[in-house]
C-alpha cells in the first residue's frame, strides 16, 4: 500500500520535475478554461436578465393599457391591485366601442390608411427607380425637393396648402390626404421615395438589361422585372406608411370638419371629454358603477386599446416578412 | 417615309422623365405653391382675408420673432437643446440594443418584434394619452426603487423625488422612441462580414479595439442616417410645442404671417443643423469605393 502511494507521490515528483513547464501550462490553461467558462455563463445570463427587462419597458405601455382596461372602478382605485384585477369588468369595451363610435369610425381610418398606403407604394417606388436608374438634366434639383418636402414640417405648408386644397374644393373630403399620396407626397413620402431609391441603387443592373436585350420596354421591365424582386422592400415601407396613417390625426383635423369622416385616433378626445365630465346620458348612468360620476380610466385605456388593436393586428401578420424586408433592403448600404 | 431617329440618350432621358412624371405633376400640383405663398407670407402681411391678397413688408416677421416676441426664443432654444440632448441617448441605446441582439441569442426574434412595438403606436394622440397617464414614469418606478432608496428620496424632499421621477420618464420615452433606429443598425451590423472580426482577432485585438476600429466605421453610413432621422423625428413631432406655437398662430389668432415666419425660422434651422452634421460627417464615413473593393475581393 505505502508502496503504490509511494510510486505515485514519486509518478507524480517525476512528473513535475522531468516536465514542469508542460504541466504548468496544462495546470494554467485548466483554471484559465473555468475562469473563463463561469463569467461567460454569468454574462449570458445577464445578458438576458437586461435584455428581457428593457423588453419589459418596452412592451409596459401595451400591458398596462390592456390590464387597466379590464379593471373595475374599484380596482383601478386600489394600489395594492397592480397587474392582476380581482375581477375583469369586459363591459369597458361596450363602453369605449360605443363612445367611440368603433365601428363606425373604423372603416374612414382603415379606407384612409390602406389607399394612402397604396398610393405610396405605387408612386414612390416608381419615382425612386427613376432616381436609381437615371441620369437626367435636373435630377440633382428633383432630388432636393425630395430632401426639402421630407424636411420641411408641414404645419410651415399648411394653410398655402388648404388654400390649395379648398380651390380644388377639396376640403372636407379625403382626397387632400390620398390624393398627394399618388404623387410621392403626402404623409412622408419623400422619405419612402429615398428608401426605394436607396434599395433600387444597390441592386444589380445585370437583371434588366437582360429584359431589354430581350426586346423588353422599360415600363414593362419595371413591371414585370424589377418589381417582382423588391418584394422586401415592399414590406418595410407599407408598415411605416401603416403606422403614420393610422396614427395621423393632424391632417385629417385641419381639412376635415365633417363629424362622418372623422379618424379614429381623433375619436379619443371625445371619450377624454367624457372621462373628464360627468354626462347627462341614461345609458351610461347605467353602467356607472357606486360612487363614480364620470366613467373612468379603465374605459380610457379601452378605447386606447381598441384604437391601436388594428394596427396592432395588421404588424402581427406582416412583421416576419417586415423583419427579412429590413435585413435585405440594403436600406444602409 | 422617313423613320423618327431617336438617338439612344434622348431615349433614356424621355424614359427618366416618364418616371419623374408623378413627383413633378406633385409639385406643381401639392408643393411648389403652398412653398413659394408660404415664403411670401412671411415677408408680408395678409392685408385682405377674403381675397388673401399679400403686402410686401420685408423682414418685419422676422425681426419680430427675434426681438419682439419674448416667447418664441426661449420655447425654441429650449426644443433644439432637448432634441440635442435625446440624440446621442437614442443613437447609444439603439446602437447597444441592436449589438446585443445581432449575436447568437436565443428569442431573437422576440426581442426585435418587441423593441419595435412602441413605433406602432406612433407620436400621434395614442402616445400622448400614454405619456399624460404617466405610463412611462411608471415603469421605471421599480428600478429606481432599486438605485435609490425610498428613504434617501423622502430626505432629499419631493422635489429631488420628481426630478429623478422625470428623469427616469425621459429615459423611457427615449427607449420608446427607438424602434426604428434599432432595426437600421441592426440591419447594417448583419452586413459586416465576420472574417474581418475573426482576422482582427487573430492579430490580437480586444473587444473593444474591434468595436471602435471594425463596428464603428462600417456602421457609419447607417450612423449619419440614423442622426438624421432622429432629429427629423423629433423636429416634426406633432407634440413638438414649436409647432403647436405656429399651429396656434395660423389656426387661432389667424395671423397666416408671422406663422410662416416663425415655421421658416424653424425650418432653416433645421436644415442648417442637418447640414452641419452632414458635413462633419462627411470625413469619417467608410466610403463607398472601399465597400465595392472588399466585396470584389470577396467573390474573388
Amino acid at each position: 500500500m505505502v508502496k503504490v502511494v509511494n510510486m505515485i507521490y514519486g509518478n507524480l515528483k517525476n512528473g513535475f520535475l522531468s516536465s514542469s513547464l508542460r504541466i504548468k501550462h496544462n495546470r494554467l490553461e485548466s483554471i484559465s478554461r473555468v475562469f473563463n467558462h463561469i463569467p461567460h455563463k454569468l454574462y449570458r445570463i445577464a445578458l438576458y436578465i437586461l435584455l428581457f427587462s428593457i423588453a419589459f419597458v418596452f412592451l409596459y405601455p401595451f400591458l398596462y393599457v390592456f390590464i387597466t382596461s379590464l379593471k373595475t372602478y374599484r380596482d383601478i382605485n386600489d394600489f395594492t391591485v397592480n397587474w392582476i384585477p380581482r375581477s375583469i369588468k369586459y363591459q369597458n369595451y361596450i363602453f369605449a366601442i360605443r363612445i367611440l363610435g368603433y365601428f363606425k369610425y373604423i372603416t374612414n381610418s382603415v379606407l384612409l390608411t390602406v389607399i394612402g398606403t397604396l398610393g405610396h407604394l405605387i408612386a414612390c417606388s416608381f419615382i425612386g427607380y427613376g432616381f436609381a436608374r437615371y441620369k437626367f438634366p435636373g435630377k440633382n434639383i428633383l432630388f432636393f425637393i425630395v430632401i426639402l418636402s421630407i424636411i420641411v414640417p408641414i404645419q410651415t405648408l399648411i394653410v398655402p396648402l388648404y388654400m390649395t386644397f379648398s380651390n380644388y374644393g377639396w376640403v372636407n373630403t379625403y382626397l387632400p390626404i390620398l390624393v398627394p399620396t399618388f404623387f410621392g407626397f403626402g404623409l412622408r413620402g419623400g422619405l419612402f421615395i429615398f428608401i426605394f431609391r436607396q434599395f433600387y441603387t444597390g441592386f444589380p443592373k445585370e437583371l434588366e438589361d437582360a429584359a431589354k436585350i430581350d426586346g423588353c420596354g422599360f415600363l414593362r421591365t419595371y413591371w414585370s422585372i424589377v418589381l417582382p424582386v423588391a418584394r422586401s422592400v415592399f414590406w418595410v415601407v407599407i408598415v411605416l406608411s401603416m403606422v403614420w396613417h393610422w396614427n395621423d390625426f393632424y391632417e385629417p383635423s385641419i381639412y376635415i370638419n365633417k363629424m362622418a369622416l372623422t379618424v379614429l385616433p381623433a375619436r379619443l378626445q371625445t371619450l377624454v371629454n367624457y372621462v373628464n365630465n360627468p354626462q347627462g346620458d341614461i345609458f351610461f348612468g347605467m353602467l356607472l358603477e357606486e360612487g363614480e360620476d364620470t366613467i373612468n380610466n379603465a374605459v380610457l385605456m379601452a378605447g386606447t386599446f381598441l384604437i391601436i388593436f388594428p394596427i396592432l393586428m395588421a404588424f402581427g401578420f406582416i412583421q416576419k416578412k417586415f423583419m427579412q424586408g429590413i435585413e435585405r433592403t440594403g436600406l444602409v448600404e | 417615309m422617313k423613320k423618327m431617329q431617336i438617338s439612344m440618350g434622348k431615349k433614356k432621358i424621355i424614359e427618366a422623365y416618364i418616371f419623374m412624371l408623378p413627383f413633378i405633376i406633385g409639385i406643381v400640383a401639392f408643393f411648389a405653391f403652398p412653398l413659394f405663398v408660404s415664403i411670401k407670407l412671411s415677408f408680408g402681411k395678409v392685408i385682405d382675408m377674403s381675397g388673401f391678397k399679400i403686402k410686401w413688408i420685408g423682414f418685419d416677421n422676422y425681426i419680430r420673432a427675434f426681438v419682439t416676441d419674448v416667447q418664441f426664443i426661449p420655447m425654441f432654444l429650449r426644443i433644439v437643446r432637448e432634441s440635442l440632448l435625446k440624440l446621442p441617448l437614442i443613437l447609444v441605446f439603439s446602437l447597444m440594443l441592436a449589438m446585443f441582439i445581432s449575436n447568437d441569442i436565443k428569442f431573437k426574434a422576440f426581442f426585435r418584434i418587441a423593441f419595435f412595438l412602441p413605433f406602432l403606436l406612433g407620436t400621434g394622440y395614442v402616445m400622448q394619452q400614454i405619456i399624460g397617464q404617466g405610463i412611462n414614469e411608471q415603469v421605471l418606478m421599480q428600478a429606481k426603487n432599486i438605485f435609490i432608496p425610498e428613504k434617501i428620496l423622502a430626505y432629499l424632499g419631493p422635489n429631488v423625488d420628481e426630478a429623478v421621477n422625470s428623469f427616469f420618464g425621459v429615459i423611457v420615452t427615449v427607449l420608446w422612441s427607438c424602434g426604428v433606429q434599432i432595426l437600421l443598425f441592426l440591419s447594417s451590423l448583419q452586413g459586416i462580414s465576420k472574417s474581418l472580426y475573426e482576422s482582427a482577432k487573430v492579430d490580437g485585438a480586444t473587444q473593444w479595439e474591434m468595436f471602435w476600429k471594425i463596428t464603428l466605421p462600417m456602421i457609419s453610413p447607417v450612423m449619419l442616417l440614423n442622426i438624421i432621422y432622429t432629429l427629423l423625428d423629433s423636429f416634426t413631432d406633432i407634440s413638438n410645442p414649436i409647432l403647436s406655437y405656429i399651429q396656434d398662430y395660423a389656426f387661432t389668432r389667424t395671423d397666416f404671417a408671422y406663422a410662416a415666419a416663425i415655421g421658416w425660422i424653424y425650418f432653416i434651422f433645421i436644415m442648417i443643423l442637418i447640414l452641419v452634421i452632414f458635413m462633419i460627417m462627411k470625413n469619417h464615413l467608410y466610403s463607398f469605393d472601399m465597400k465595392e473593393e472588399t466585396k470584389n475581393g470577396k467573390s474573388r
